[in-house]
Formats: C-alpha cells, sequence, structure tokens
C-alpha cells in the first residue's frame, strides 16, 4: 500500500493545522529524527572500546547482581567444553512440559556450533535442531518448508538454546536481534531457554547499547534488524492474586552461560 | 462504534465502596506499586529528576507529531511494513477487518492493548465472526468473566483466587483449584493452543521511534512476543501520540516506563518491531501493519491547555498513587482508561459533560504528577475541565454542568457585599441551625436543598457570635 491511500495526507495536515504549524515551518527541524553524536556519546563509544578486565569484571558483576531478583540463573564458566557439560547436565535433570521426548532446538551460529551438542548428546535418545536457513533465498518452496520445519521443532522442543548480540548487565537483559537461523521463536516457545555468551559481550545498559546501534559503524549498519528483543528472565505473571509465577506464556527457566575464557 | 461508557460513576463507586475484598486489593496494589514505583525513581541514576528531561522529551515529540509520524511511517515502509492512518475507530476497524479478510483469519490472538480497547477491537472482529483471544492472564480472565479490565496494568486485580478457579473450572473446563501456579499453568496450556494456531496478532505499542522505523512493546508474560512471532500477520495499533524521535529518547522513556508501570528496571520482554520477517527468515509474520489512529486526539492537541495530556505513555503509574482510584477502583470509571489519567482523557474523548463525574471526583492532591514518569500536570488539567464545566465552553461543547450553582454563587456574592444583609443572614442561620440533630458539636443533617452535603460527612454549625460581634467586645 503506498501513501496515497493510506490516509497520511489528510491526517498529517490535521496534525499540522492543531499544531497551528504553516507550510514554512515544515523542514525547520530535519535532524530531529536522527541521533546526534555528541561528547558524552563519543565517551561512551570510548569507553566500550577500551574496557579492561577489571571493568569487564565489574560488568559481569553487576549482571549476576541484578540477575538474582528476576530469577535469571547465571553461570561463569572458563570455556565451550564446560559450557557443553553444563548443558548437558542440565538436560539430563529437566523433564519436557508438554510430551515425554527430549528434543532441543538451536540457533544456526558459531558459537552455538562449537558446542557440538548433538555429539555430546547422541545415543541418549535426545534429538538436537539446528534452525538452519540454507537454500531459503534460493528455492520459493523451501521457504514454506523451512517455516513449517522450525515452527514444529520450536513446539515440540522443551529447551531453546540461543546465543545474543549483547547482554547488558544493569538490567540482566540479552539483546538479540534478528538474523537467518537465528529465529525469534527459539528463545520464546521452549519450556527453557539458555543463552550463551561470551564476557565482552556484556555492555551496561541500554545508554551504551543504543550509543552502538547509531554510532559503531558495523553495529549500525545492521540496526536493530526487523526484531530486537531484550529478554531479561524467565516469563512472568502476577495477575492472580499479585501472585509471582513464572512461566506464563514464555519459557519458565532461563540459564545463562558467560565464556570468561 | 466507540467502546466508550460513562454514566454509573456514583453507582460504581458506592459498590467499590462497600466491597472489602476489592478494597484490600486495591490497598494492596497501592502499597506495592505505589511505593515501589516512587522508590524505583529514587534509584536512578540521574534521580527522580529524570521525568522532567522525559517530559522535556515528550513535548519535544508532540510539538513535531507531524515530523516524527511521516518519519516513523516512511521507516516502517522502508522495512516492509505498511502503514494505515485512521482518523477514527471505524476507520481503524475497518482496515483491521479487512486485513482479516485478506488472509482469511478464523483465530487473531491479541497482546494487551489500551487503544484496542478504545476502539472497541474485539466486540468488532467477533461481530464479523472471528475468535479473539485476550492473550495477557489478566485480560484473559475478564475476557472469560465478560467483564471490563480494572487496571490498566493489573486488569484482574479486583478477582480472588477462587473467583479465577470458578471461572477456570466453567469455562476452560480444568478441576477446580485456587492455586495461583497451577491456574496460571492452566492459561498457559490453553492460550498456547491459541498462540500455535492463531493466523493473525493483534499488539499495542508502548512507544515507537521514528528514527529507526520501530515499534516497541514491554511484557512480563512473553504474550506480546507471541502474539507477533507466532501468527502470519501482526497488527500493531497505536495512538497517534506514542512515539519518540530517536533512540536516545528511548532510553529515558523506557527506563521510566518499565519504572511507573511496574517498579521494574526492565520488562522481562522488551521487544522492537520493525517490519515482517525478511524472505530469508524461517521465523516471524509474513505481513506487518502498523495502524496510527487519531480518534480525537488531534483535538485534543489543537488545544494547548491539554496538549499535555498527549504526552501520557500509559503506564497506569497515576493509578497506584491515587487516592480516589484507591478506593473506587478502576470500573467506576467507566473505560479501561481509569484513574487521574481517565479522568482527563475520557471527557477529553468521550464529552466533557458526559464525563464530568469522573473530573469532579478527583481531590487535586497532586500525587499523580508526582508519579508520572513524564510528570505531567493531571491536577492542572482537571481544574481546567472543571471551569469549563463551571462555565460552559462553546469550542468543547460543553454546557454549564450545574446551571443553579452559578445562580447560588451570584447571591452568595451580593449577600457578601451587604454588610446588613450578611449580619442578618448569619444570624438567621445561626438560630435555625438549633433544630438540625446534632453530635460532638457537629451537625449530623441537614434539610433539603443542601441534605446532599451532610449525606457522608457531618458539618460544623456556625458559631454563636460573629468574629466580629467578638472583636467588638475586645474578643
Amino acid at each position: 500500500m503506498d501513501t496515497t491511500d493510506s490516509g497520511q495526507e489528510a491526517f498529517i495536515g490535521k496534525i499540522r493545522s492543531a499544531l497551528g504549524k504553516s507550510s514554512e515551518d515544515l523542514h525547520a527541524e530535519t535532524d530531529l529524527c536522527t541521533s546526534q553524536l555528541t561528547d558524552e556519546t563519543r565517551v561512551i563509544l570510548d569507553r566500550i572500546k577500551n574496557r579492561s578486565q577489571t571493568e569487564r569484571q565489574q560488568l559481569l558483576d553487576r549482571f549476576i547482581e541484578m540477575a538474582a531478583p528476576i530469577n535469571l540463573n547465571v553461570s561463569v564458566l572458563k570455556d565451550e567444553e564446560s559450557v557443553k557439560a553444563a548443558i548437558v547436565e542440565l538436560i539430563r535433570n529437566k523433564d519436557p512440559e508438554w510430551d515425554d521426548q527430549k528434543s532441543i532446538v538451536a540457533w544456526q551460529h558459531p558459537l552455538i556450533e562449537s558446542l557440538n551438542l548433538s555429539e555430546a548428546l547422541s545415543g541418549q535418545n535426545i534429538t538436537v535442531h539446528i534452525a538452519k536457513s540454507d537454500n531459503i533465498e534460493s528455492e520459493g518452496i523451501t521457504i514454506a518448508k523451512e517455516r513449517a520445519w522450525l515452527r514444529r521443532h520450536v513446539i515440540e522442543s522443551y529447551i531453546g538454546i540461543t546465543s545474543a548480540d549483547f547482554c547488558m548487565a544493569d538490567t540482566a537483559s540479552l539483546v538479540m536481534r534478528t538474523r537467518p537461523g537465528q529465529g525469534r521463536s527459539v528463545s520464546l516457545v521452549p519450556s527453557i531457554h539458555i543463552g550463551v555468551i561470551y564476557l565482552n559481550q556484556i555492555i551496561w545498559d541500554l545508554k551504551e547499547l543504543y550509543a552502538l546501534l547509531s554510532f559503531d559503524p558495523e553495529i549500525g549498519k545492521e540496526g536493530l534488524t526487523n526484531c530486537m528483543t531484550f529478554i531479561s528472565g524467565p516469563s512472568k505473571t502476577a495477575d492472580v492474586e499479585a501472585t509471582m509465577v513464572h512461566g506464563a506464556h514464555g519459557p519458565r527457566e532461563m540459564y545463562v552461560y558467560v565464556i570468561k575464557g | 462504534m466507540s467502546e466508550i461508557f460513562i454514566g454509573n460513576y456514583k453507582t460504581e463507586a458506592r459498590k467499590a465502596l462497600g466491597n472489602k475484598v476489592l478494597q484490600g486489593a486495591l490497598s494492596d496494589l497501592q502499597h506495592r506499586f505505589g511505593r515501589g514505583t516512587a522508590l524505583a525513581y529514587q534509584k536512578l541514576p540521574e534521580g527522580p529528576d529524570l521525568r522532567l528531561k522525559a517530559h522535556g522529551i515528550r513535548q519535544k515529540a508532540i510539538e513535531n507529531l507531524d515530523v516524527l509520524l511521516e518519519t516513523l511511517a516512511a521507516n516502517v515502509r522502508k522495512n516492509g511494513g505498511h502503514v494505515f492512518f485512521a482518523e477514527d475507530s471505524r476507520a481503524a476497524l475497518n482496515y483491521c477487518l479487512e486485513t482479516a479478510r485478506k488472509h482469511n483469519v478464523k483465530l487473531a490472538v491479541k497482546g494487551k492493548s489500551m487503544v484496542s480497547e478504545e476502539i472497541g477491537l474485539n466486540s468488532a472482529l467477533l461481530e464479523n465472526g472471528i475468535e479473539v483471544a485476550e492473550t495477557d492472564l489478566g485480560e484473559y480472565i475478564i475476557q472469560l468473566a465478560g467483564e471490563r479490565p480494572f487496571h490498566i496494568i493489573a486488569p484482574a486485580i479486583h478477582k480472588t483466587r477462587q473467583d479465577i478457579g470458578r471461572l477456570f473450572t466453567n469455562k476452560i473446563g480444568i478441576s477446580y483449584t485456587d492455586d495461583p501456579p497451577r491456574l496460571t499453568r492452566a492459561a498457559r496450556k490453553s492460550l498456547r493452543e491459541k498462540f500455535l494456531s492463531a493466523d493473525m496478532g493483534f499488539s499495542g505499542c508502548n512507544i515507537a521511534c521514528a528514527e529507526t522505523g520501530h515499534i516497541l512493546t514491554v511484557s512480563n508474560e512473553g504474550n506480546i512476543r507471541m502474539s507477533t512471532t507466532m501468527p502470519r500477520v501482526h497488527v500493531a495499533i497505536m495512538g497517534m501520540e506514542r512515539v519518540a524521535a530517536r533512540l536516545a529518547d528511548h532510553d529515558i522513556l523506557l527506563r521510566l516506563l518499565c519504572r511507573g508501570a511496574a517498579a521494574q528496571n526492565m520488562g522481562t520482554y522488551a521487544s522492537y518491531i520493525g517490519g515482517p520477517r525478511y524472505a530469508n527468515q524461517n521465523d516471524g509474520p509474513d505481513e506487518f501493519h502498523l495502524v496510527i489512529l487519531d480518534n480525537g486526539r488531534s483535538r485534543i492537541l489543537a488545544d494547548e491547555e491539554f496538549r499535555e495530556m498527549l504526552y501520557c505513555i500509559r503506564c497506569a503509574a497515576c493509578l497506584n498513587v491515587c487516592p480516589v482510584y484507591g478506593k473506587i477502583g478502576g470500573h467506576s470509571y467507566g473505560h479501561p482508561y481509569s484513574g487521574p489519567v481517565g479522568a482527563v482523557v475520557l471527557p477529553l474523548l468521550a464529552g466533557i459533560n458526559e464525563a464530568k463525574d469522573l473530573c469532579q471526583g478527583e481531590t487535586l492532591c497532586g500525587a499523580c504528577q508526582d508519579a508520572c514518569p513524564v510528570n505531567i500536570d493531571l491536577p492542572r488539567m482537571l481544574l481546567a475541565l472543571r471551569a469549563k464545566l463551571a462555565d460552559g465552553d462553546p469550542d468543547w461543547g460543553v454546557t454549564r454542568a450545574n446551571p443553579s450553582e452559578n445562580a447560588i454563587f451570584k447571591m452568595w456574592s451580593w449577600v457578601i457585599r451587604n454588610r446588613q444583609t450578611y449580619e442578618f443572614f448569619l444570624r438567621a442561620v445561626s438560630f435555625g441551625q438549633k433544630i438540625f440533630p446534632q453530635k460532638d458539636g457537629m451537625i449530623r443533617r441537614l434539610p433539603p436543598p443542601v441534605a446532599g452535603w451532610t449525606r457522608g460527612r457531618d458539618i460544623k454549625p456556625l458559631a454563636d457570635k460573629s468574629f466580629m460581634q467578638r472583636w467588638k467586645k475586645g474578643l
């Protein structure tokens, strides 16, 4: 639909007259909707770039501190090997919510692939599905197929494993943008969500995130994508007599493994 | 097809005052959220004054709303989304229904959205044979019960766990339980089926970002993510005022929104959604529609006295501190926009005379402004509405709410400007009042036409001697 039949012109015209704007005022503030690189932002970008080990540790401590009250379980581990062991252990200890089959769905992501979970879980009657997106662009028919495939597997899987773009320490939030192979439903539909990140992915807060998205050439180029989500702990509700219950619609439990390296 | 019903304020308020369970729930709610939010503002690195800065951000956004909305629409379209500008609720509903028809939608799921209540989306869908499921647990309970939300953030706060247990037994056929985790699990199971089979998902929008062309939605339950991820089509509806210029503004507004709404640092899920899935992505909706709604807002925008009301981001912090809401609860306001925000917004949207009880019922104590994340001067606007009701205002189509009030004040003004008449009046009253029943030095009941004054309170009788008489005798 183009702008002509969207009612835009009349609508905006009404707003302009309500604001008492004449046609001369129209482009007075063209920069209004463009982020401005201020000195403060420069300081923030510098700070992110030149973080010392001590500062990284402080960020990690803050993340752990803020994760506790929202029941987000954080484990700090030294390498991929230990994360693999921790995840295998978790899968062994947790039972599926909706049926008996233990299925896992995971992002197609270098960090997750390096864990080699399929191999670690082979012979235990546990299926690992990787949310592939191969060939999706080339063949029209595959899109629908791939979609149906992912949909089926996120529904039957009781654990979803993702990485994240960033982790905001101050609110204990994983920040995820959407890419092929890194579907949104993997962190949403399964009963348990596991996130795996490296220590250097932790940033301080929203201010840092928005500075990076606006001014870091690499990160800014990709932008917010069509869906950027912050996840801060497991799903929760307090709608029955204000009693806190986890697992309203999203995952009931959430685990984040931080690889310290 | 507006869903705004007003007119039972006094009856509903009286009902609420007599309901002990409700009074307990309201008191708990205000203790928890009201105090929690104040504390959360204190803990901000910038302190509670960040609210003033947010006020400035909202002011600038509203004063440039035309530019912001054009930029937002252009960017959403660039991302592959559709944008529709709806002048009123009918236009918005028609667009939603048309989109639903185009996709042959049988079942729609909905995240909590005040604006969809405002336009009456649910009943419009049902009338057109489309099943619609509310997915926020509180809203789901309300929908099953066939009621209206009691609170913007906590819609079912007036229901006890036993109420909900009975409701679920009757409506979704589970065996009776009043255990909140088990009730939540029952709703989780029942709604999961809806999420996975729905063809269309509706959401509101907390604050859009013009710079990037995204809407932002926040929820704790994950229902909005479900509604906007699993169905083939996502339709987001936003009031035209809910937009910020840039990401930097979002830093401040999002932090304040979460604190104002639920005293949280951050809601569990916050999603920036800017369009349908890309061709190479294997989940997310095929189509994304953004409906931007006026429905009377441009009229508020045109009046500088009330323009500030459009800064509101509908967090409900004002409900959680309001002494009036804290007693009479949400149903008295007759609409999901309740409390101090409702007392200003509803008269402006639904008619000032029609909704006069709402703005006249508030106390002007100012607690709402202190709790507001964007520091909106609600008491000022409540007073301005009352002034219109007292004097009438042709621009807003307001007639004098109480013509006799005006006559009485004119008479009173004449009495007090004539010393002898005034003295006579005082003597007559101080003699005459002796026949009325008194207790502890207070008059319990006055006769008509002033009987209303003592219906809910006592009044102090006039002193035997006036101050002037005592002054002349050297006190």
